[in-house]
């Protein structure tokens, strides 16, 4: 071959021939995932990066709230493996879960609704040799390194405040990462068939039931059974019951469910967002 | 239509007499005197505020569905999560007991149900008063029109608060017929929260949106207000526990916090928690205050920007 349209290096005077690449997925993607990450990196990072540091604190003021001051009327829950926990406990990985769930769809709805539809950012970067697929990781990958910081962040604050009893329980930040690549692969195929700011507030709309409902402040049990099975279809439930289970050290076949469930969610988003990008610019 | 409806001006022609007549039997085509410049812009200068109101509530008509599902959404959602799922926790908990200050113990629905209220008045203010001020200024310019009109700054001050309010009593009211359906409010006098949770919103609204119209360049300073000053208001207002539960280093935000003195305020009106009068009042005039702080530095703020 001599130069590919993956490459788009050549050496200066030849004549660029664009020949499809060899590749698996040539026509989709060629394998420059790391440009669109870098460039992520400059533009956000480089102007608010004060917004993007803070986005851990939420999850933390959650835990203090909630923690101790529910926790004061509530007292001890049956934790995963049956034993009597303390609340804070409790509540910990499920904050987790939902704040790895928050950050990677705001980033992958809301930044990506602007870049479609304002910043016309995507259209700029597939007319290179840029394929939707590389575009897709890249804009994921973003998402997914701020989770795993916001992760990683959280985690250690668990250890400062006792709350870290098993090293079982440092897994949770590779699998909060997991839970935000299943959120973010989602994310931007579904904003893609966003249109008005309004439409976007249905994104929210479902989060929030989701958040409240998905046995994060309190068991799934408190609800009548159909409910409950609404409640285990939703993505939330898997992650914030695998989260708990690695915090105490305590596996049972459901958690391998849970980690499954993920691996479908991420390929199902990864096929529907490529889908999406080829659809609306590479007609 | 009758003769004392007439605007003074030019004197309607002869034929006047059959004209009104023809009134009589069609209204559309009543013959009022086209109004003068000078009296319209008197008008306008008169009524203003209520112009405005008119045109922003007009506005929110083009998102009115996500106001509804909002509306009536968040109330059903909140109250099934907290109220039931929650509460089934905490009730089951003999240790602890949410005593009304009364000697009377009250179930954790009635306790949070006043805080979900405030609450939902805070978050509407807090949407109505950031992005839609600025957008008046800087993206969509809205006010500079009505500004090049004889209305004044201190008009669409007035119009866009009048508006807000609209918004948050309808909010609220939805909200409180919400309660009512789960029984949360035990008390008679629990309605009077509609108006309180949304004078909340208002003393919290009112200061932000003079904040927000300060603005001049956007920042990311929204994203900012939403997680360092409404999350911990939220959080830390007594409204899912209550305040005495926090320690004494945090228990300080309730005390500066619209939502907690909105909270209370509600909790009295709902099942007559006992709080000593004096602070009932403080309530009351705090919220009070806030808001009126609120609006005289919107009226200075708008005033000099678009006076520029």
């Amino acid at each position: 071959m001599s130069a590919t349209a993956g490459s788009g290096q050549t050496s200066s005077g030849e004549q660029l021939q664009l020949l499809p690449s060899g590749r698996p997925f040539g026509s989709l993607y060629s394998g420059n995932v790391r440009a669109v990450v870098a460039r992520g990196l400059k533009a956000t990072w480089g102007s608010n990066w004060a917004i993007m540091a803070s986005g851990f604190v939420e999850p933390v003021l959650f835990l203090i709230a909630m923690g101790i001051g529910l926790g004061s009327l509530v007292g001890t829950v049956e934790g995963p493996g049956g034993q009597e926990i303390g609340y804070i406990a409790y509540i910990a990985p499920a904050l987790l879960a939902v704040s790895a769930m928050n950050g990677a769809v705001y980033d992958s709805t809301w930044n990506v609704f602007f870049k479609l539809n304002f910043a016309k950012l995507y259209q700029g970067m597939l007319y290179t040799s840029l394929g939707p697929l590389d575009v897709a990781l890249g804009e994921i990958t973003l998402a997914l390194l701020r989770g795993a910081l916001y992760a990683t962040g959280f985690t250690a604050i668990l250890g400062v405040m006792g709350l870290i009893t098993t090293p079982w329980a440092l897994l949770m930040i590779p699998a909060s990462v997991v839970i935000a690549f299943g959120f973010a692969s989602f994310g931007m195929g579904i904003t893609s068939f966003m249109k008005t700011f309004q439409q976007m507030d249905w994104i929210n709309f479902l989060m929030l039931p989701m958040f409240l409902f998905s046995a994060t402040f309190y068991p799934l049990s408190v609800y009548p059974q159909a409910i409950q099975w609404m409640i285990q279809a939703l993505p939330l439930w898997h992650g914030v019951e695998l989260l708990r289970q690695l915090s105490v050290g305590t596996f049972t076949a459901a958690t391998g469910i849970h980690v499954l469930y993920y691996l479908v969610m991420i390929v199902l988003g990864l096929i529907l967002t490529t889908a999406r990008l080829r659809k609306l610019f590479l007609k | 239509m009758t003769e004392d409806h007439l605007q003074p001006g030019p004197t309607p022609s002869p034929g006047s007499a059959s004209a009104r007549e023809a009134d009589a039997a069609t209204p559309l085509l009543s013959l009022r005197v086209p109004l003068t410049p000078e009296q319209s812009a008197a008008k306008a200068r008169k009524y203003g505020s209520l112009y405005f109101a008119e045109h922003w509530i007009r506005t929110m008509r083009g998102y009115g569905w996500t106001v509804a599902m909002t509306a009536v959404g968040t109330p059903l959602v909140y109250l099934y999560a907290m109220g039931v799922g929650l509460a089934s926790l905490v009730d089951a908990n003999t240790n602890a007991t949410l005593d009304a200050g009364n000697g009377a113990v009250v179930s954790y629905l009635t306790f949070v149900a006043p805080a979900l209220l405030a609450t939902a008045g805070i978050m509407v203010a807090s949407e109505e008063n950031t992005y839609p001020v600025m957008s008046g200024f800087k993206w969509r310019r809205t006010y500079y029109g009505p500004n090049a009109s004889p209305l004044g700054s201190h008009q669409l001050v007035n119009g866009h608060a009048l508006g807000v309010s609209f918004r948050l009593l309808l909010t609220t009211g939805i909200y409180f017929a919400f309660l009512l359906l789960f029984e949360a409010v035990p008390g008679s006098t629990g309605w009077i929260m509609i108006f309180t949770a949304a004078l909340g919103g208002m003393a919290f609204g009112l200061p932000l949106m003079a904040y927000a119209a300060s603005i001049q360049e956007d920042r990311g300073q929204f994203a900012m207000v939403q997680r360092f000053i409404v999350m911990p208001l939220f959080l830390f207002s007594g409204t899912f526990f209550p305040l005495a539960s926090m320690p004494w280093a945090v228990q300080w935000i309730g005390w500066v916090s619209p939502l907690w003195h909105s909270a209370e305020l509600g909790r009295v009106l709902s099942y007559g928690y006992g709080e000593p009068v004096w602070l009932t009042i403080t309530h009351v005039l705090y919220l009070t205050v806030l808001a009126l702080a609120g609006w005289a530095f919107a009226q200075r703020i708008y005033e000099r920007r678009l006076g520029k």
